[in-house]
């Protein structure tokens, strides 16, 4: 059973997620690649699409607020704060790839990190931007 | 008789103590703790439903040589760890595969190579700490396996 100071920070949490899908929220499908060859990362790609659709939200999730200009894109503010928002995402599911090769005289690694594409919902405020988990 | 008696008493119990504390130092040296339980203490790698098995990896990431800043050079160091750190929690969750090809020619050994890989979706991870020193970037990651984890 949570005790009463412990249901305060919840309950304000499951305010903000309501109104943040409820109100004025954008859906966004965001997705991620990254490859890594001999312990160096090589190649990396974001994804952003708006959706056609609204996503469904579900029960448990996650918030991450991003400080953002006005009129600035969803895109410019992730490729900002990529690595603040990839160990969002992450925390969450990613799926991890990897091929090692070892030879007589040459050893290779070539691993490779995929988030896989989610729905975000995503709202921009006066100065923040607020993207939510939802699906 | 009783001579006899008392000296194979004499003898067995020196002998019990001694094998009682070998058999303690013993299985001291001989377990080792490679998952550490939330509370600290060393558990056995074997996920039970009455405890939660705690993985901790160290991942490592070497910066480019060419980046046009320091902050760069961190970002993608940093990315790099957290690759490898996200492939040891996978091989020590789901394990390995590995395939090796030797090649003998006239009984003798021409070339030989080994192929490991690794492919497992990855919940629940997150990064403990970082730290980047003369362009290594560390990164600590933790994963906690637990039956309702597992389930869910």
């Amino acid at each position: 059973m949570r005790s009463r100071n412990g249901n305060l920070p919840f309950l304000l949490t499951s305010l903000a997620l309501s109104c943040t899908i409820a109100f004025g929220a954008d859906n966004y499908y965001i997705g991620y690649r990254l490859s890594a060859k001999n312990t160096q990362a090589i190649h990396e790609n974001l994804t952003v699409s708006k959706a056609m659709r609204p996503c469904l939200p579900e029960n448990t999730a996650s918030v991450i607020i991003f400080k953002c200009a006005p009129q600035e894109s969803l895109e410019s503010v992730l490729k900002r704060e990529q690595t603040a928002f990839l160990e969002f995402a992450a925390s969450d599911e990613l799926r991890v790839k990897s091929n090692d090769f070892f030879a007589s005289a040459q050893i290779q690694t070539l691993n490779s990190l995929t988030l896989p594409t989610k729905c975000y919902a995503v709202e921009f405020n006066d100065e923040s931007v607020t993207i939510t988990a939802t699906k | 008789m009783r001579i006899s008696a008392l000296l194979a008493l004499l003898l067995a119990v020196p002998a019990l103590h001694a094998g009682f504390f070998s058999s303690d130092e013993s299985s001291e040296t001989k377990v080792k703790c490679v998952y550490s339980g939330t509370d600290g203490h060393c558990v056995e790698p074997i996920l039970k439903s009455q405890n939660e098995l705690v993985i901790t990896v160290i991942g490592q990431g070497v910066a480019p040589s060419v980046t046009s800043s320091p902050a760069q050079a961190y970002a993608l160091a940093k990315r790099a760890a957290m690759v490898d750190g996200y492939r040891l929690i996978a091989e020590r969750v789901k394990g390995v595969q590995v395939e090796g090809q030797d090649t003998i020619k006239n009984m003798m050994l021409q070339q030989s190579s080994t192929r490991t890989s690794v492919e497992a979706l990855v919940r629940g991870a997150n990064i403990m700490n970082t730290t980047f020193k003369e362009g290594l970037c560390e990164v600590e990651m933790e994963i906690s396996l637990s039956y309702s984890r597992v389930l869910h």
